[in-house]
């Protein structure tokens, strides 16, 4: 068994007059399977972009970014859906936002889905222990 | 135009190398503008016993739609069995453990994507903590 730290920071010096400044972390334990980092060039029908299985039990935690760049390197400023497999969609990511949550306790996994064109992902999912 | 920065940093001792992810962004409007200026903070508690409920903060609605969002929503409970289970309208997405915090994009447009938590297991309380940065929406009319 191992540990999984991860730490978010917010932070802006004009959202608010007075400035947003915020941070968390955590410590997981995780275990194997575990899959990361990778990279995907996402297409626009989200069943053929599935990252991570469906569960059966387990939990997955879940980390995505949206590299800004096209299945060629060209930069691209459409944005790419998170759904769960099925199509049920989460949200959106636009170029160079990331995203990181627990999946699981449930059937289904997690798929990617380009706006349109293609849109390179960076991904990566490990299991709690 | 307000700039928002987000950063995750992730490391782990679970290879013999070291993983280390880092990934900074500022948070965009749906497109290709900065600024997320719209931003709700607050904390909440939910028991077992009140059953499933959708999350009192940011409400989908047909404001939402084409807009961005990202919601930040960490468990505050201390005891490692319980945790909230997360549902989008119907379907089941994960558990937030005790500790445990998520950071993801939310697109808030319907009912489809209202945002339903649940304390787990039986006898579990959970206080919660939840950031939600969205565009500013067109205010409505008062009735």
């Amino acid at each position: 068994m191992a540990t999984l730290t991860p730490t978010l920071t917010l932070t802006s010096a004009d959202a608010t007059t007075d400035q947003l400044s915020f941070s968390v972390t955590d410590s997981l334990s995780v275990t194997a399977p575990h899959i990361g980092l990778a990279k995907l060039a996402v297409s626009a029908t989200g069943a053929n972009n599935i990252i991570q299985p469906a569960t059966d039990g387990q939990t997955y935690y879940v980390y995505v970014k949206h590299t800004g760049v096209d299945a060629s390197g060209s930069t691209v400023t459409t944005t790419m859906n998170i759904e769960l497999t099925g199509d049920v969609v989460i949200g959106k990511l636009a170029a160079g936002e990331f995203m990181w949550m627990p999946v699981g306790g449930h059937s289904l996994g997690v798929q990617l889905q380009a706006s349109s064109g293609t849109i390179v992902a960076e991904y990566a999912y490990f299991t709690k222990a | 135009m307000a700039t928002t920065t987000a950063t995750l940093n992730l490391s782990s001792d679970m290879l013999s190398s070291p993983i280390s992810i880092s990934a900074s962004s500022i948070l965009m409007k749906a497109g290709i503008t900065e600024g997320l200026e719209l931003i709700e903070m607050g904390r909440g508690t939910i028991a077992e016993s009140d059953g499933s409920k959708t999350a009192e903060f940011g409400l989908p609605t047909a404001l939402g739609v084409d807009k961005a969002a990202k919601l930040f929503l960490v468990n505050k409970a201390t005891d490692p069995t319980y945790y909230i289970d997360i549902d989008l309208h119907d379907t089941n997405v994960g558990r937030l453990y005790a500790g445990d915090w998520m950071f993801i994009p939310w697109g808030m447009n319907d009912t489809a994507s209202e945002l339903v938590i649940e304390a787990e297991p039986s006898g579990a309380t959970c206080p919660y903590e939840f950031v939600l940065l969205q565009e500013p929406q067109t205010l409505e009319g008062h009735s």
